[in-house]
């Protein structure tokens, strides 16, 4: 919850800067600017709030008879939703923060603007609803047949794994929708390719966390035989942070191609085909350092 | 709670393997298939120069399908590859609609139904790349830059089935465990209208979307 609501503080802190910045400019129409912002934050808030919901339900469960298992699990559950919140909170704090600005420029494409807003944010928050999947299924599920060793290992790399690498998708992507709204306050007509070229570009830059609820899932379903080598724990672990430290980079990386391209669509729409292509050659070669630390996490979990 | 993670298998052993149904998935997607034949039927029965109310929404899908995908691809290959991709939104947006109504799920929500159409998109992807550039030139693709990168194109290459579909099963059934979990400590006061549209509706939406829309772009990437 703590780090869940460093990022959400961050990302409204951005969109309440922008609309200080766009009530300056055009102060006629402070009265939609602050709506917007509102609305914005709201949205940004929503990461914040999945983390609460899951503090809330760590606080209150009555879990009879608390073996060190589910502890782990618990404290697995936390992780993954504080980590996962951080991302998505930054990220959909920028769509807030561009549209503010972009209606203070353009007040005549406001409920436009908004709705791209509000796509684009909510599409930021998807590593953070993964990350909370992980997260109530680590709380949820049955782990009492399991052997302890390595067992506590899975569980909490499961929930670093999904954790950590939505903290960059969620960045990239916010970067994606942020720089959208700013497209389309100036070329209002380019909408429709804006608005698509940014949700393949986001989606694309949401695959590292999809890397890591893939490996989070093999963590949390397969059952691994007991052993007490502090090696067999420590290799699940590993492959958790593994894969969770590798996606940062490539969802912030990914985040920021599609920045580029979304940017150049708005100014260009004609080439939207081309710019939407190379976008994804590019993604795909910034992806493939995450793909690496999938690769070393299932080697990780299947081989040693 | 117990709900949660459940499925109603069907479990046939056939010669020594094991055949695994799983029959709410298989009845959920016959509902949507039924209701997309019947909407098609009945929107294609009485063409019309002043059209029909049905019939603009099928005009409205194919049309804004059509010319998406000849933005990505070209005016020949959309003729192609049109009908395909405007069938994939229509049916995954139904799909991950159905869950709002009581006691239907969706689809999407067992990771069968992504999997295999993701499965089903690359392997039209690659026929097409294979048939616009022929075999050597798609084969050579592989070995860029240095002929040793040959393993990880290929894992690249793999790992995009896993993405787009784990991207889909991952939000509708994200949407479906929250909803789930909410309404229970909510005591299915106020909340769950508001989840439902905003998960089934808005996030199923921008899902299929988002599905179709890359199945589209990986068929563009092979072929130029």
């Amino acid at each position: 919850m703590g780090l869940g609501a460093i990022g959400a503080a961050i990302g409204e802190g951005y969109t309440a800067a922008q609309a200080n910045l766009a009530v300056s400019r055009n102060p006629k129409i402070s009265g939609d600017i602050f709506k917007n912002m509102l609305v914005g934050q709201a949205v940004a808030e929503s990461a914040s709030i999945f983390a609460l919901v899951i503090a809330i339900l760590l606080l209150f469960l009555d879990a009879p008879g608390a073996t060190p298992l589910k502890a782990a699990a618990l404290f697995g559950s936390g992780l993954s939703m504080g980590f996962g919140a951080i991302g998505s909170g930054i990220g959909s704090g920028f769509p807030g923060g561009q549209c503010c600005l972009g209606i203070s420029r353009q007040p005549a494409i406001g409920s436009r603007l908004t709705t791209n807003m509000l796509i684009g944010s909510a599409v930021c928050q998807t590593p953070a609803i993964f990350s909370m999947v992980v997260a109530l299924m680590l709380i949820f599920m049955d782990f009492s047949n399991s052997p302890l060793f390595p067992t506590w290992a899975a569980l909490i790399g499961a929930g670093m794994s999904t954790g950590l690498a939505a903290i960059g998708s969620g960045y990239g992507g916010g970067l994606a929708a942020g720089v959208s709204c700013d497209g389309i306050a100036r070329n209002p007509e380019s909408v429709a390719n804006v608005t698509t070229t940014m949700l393949v570009g986001q989606a694309v830059a949401q695959t590292p966390s999809i890397f890591g609820l893939l490996v989070s899932f093999i963590l949390l379903f397969k059952t691994f035989p007991e052993s007490q080598a502090l090696s067999a724990s420590m290799a699940l672990l590993a492959a958790g942070l593994c894969t969770g430290l590798g996606g940062i980079g490539p969802g912030i990386g990914n985040g920021m191609a599609a920045e580029g391209a979304v940017k150049w669509v708005a100014r260009n729409t004609s080439r939207s085909g081309d710019l939407m292509r190379t976008m994804l050659v590019g993604q795909a070669v910034s992806q493939s350092t995450a793909i690496y630390a999938m690769v070393i996490s299932l080697v990780l979990i299947f081989v040693l | 709670m117990g709900e949660l993670g459940l499925v109603h298998q069907l479990i046939i052993p056939v010669f020594g393997y094991t055949i695994t149904l799983n029959l709410e998935v298989i009845v959920m997607t016959w509902i949507v298939i039924t209701f997309l034949i019947i909407f098609g039927m009945s929107a294609a029965r009485k063409k019309d120069i002043v059209p029909q109310p049905l019939q603009v929404l099928g005009e409205i899908f194919v049309e804004q399908f059509y010319k998406l995908t000849e933005d990505a691809l070209d005016r020949e290959k959309a003729r192609k590859y049109g009908p395909l991709v405007c069938a994939l939104f229509m049916f995954l947006l139904l799909s991950n609609w159905l869950g709002i109504i009581p006691h239907l799920e969706e689809p999407t929500k067992d990771l069968n139904t992504p999997l295999s159409l993701g499965l089903m998109g690359f392997v039209i992807a690659h026929y097409a790349g294979i048939k616009s550039k022929g075999f050597k030139n798609y084969a050579k693709e592989y070995f860029q830059p240095i002929f040793f990168m040959m393993p990880l194109n290929l894992i690249g290459e793999l790992a995009k089935i896993i993405s787009i579909s784990f991207r889909l099963f991952g939000n509708i059934m994200g949407g479906s465990i929250i909803i789930l979990v909410v309404s229970y400590l909510s005591y299915s006061v106020i909340l769950p209208p508001f989840l439902n549209g905003f998960f089934g509706l808005f996030v199923g939406t921008i899902q299929a979307f988002v599905f179709t829309m890359l199945t589209v772009v990986y068929i563009s990437v092979q072929v130029k």
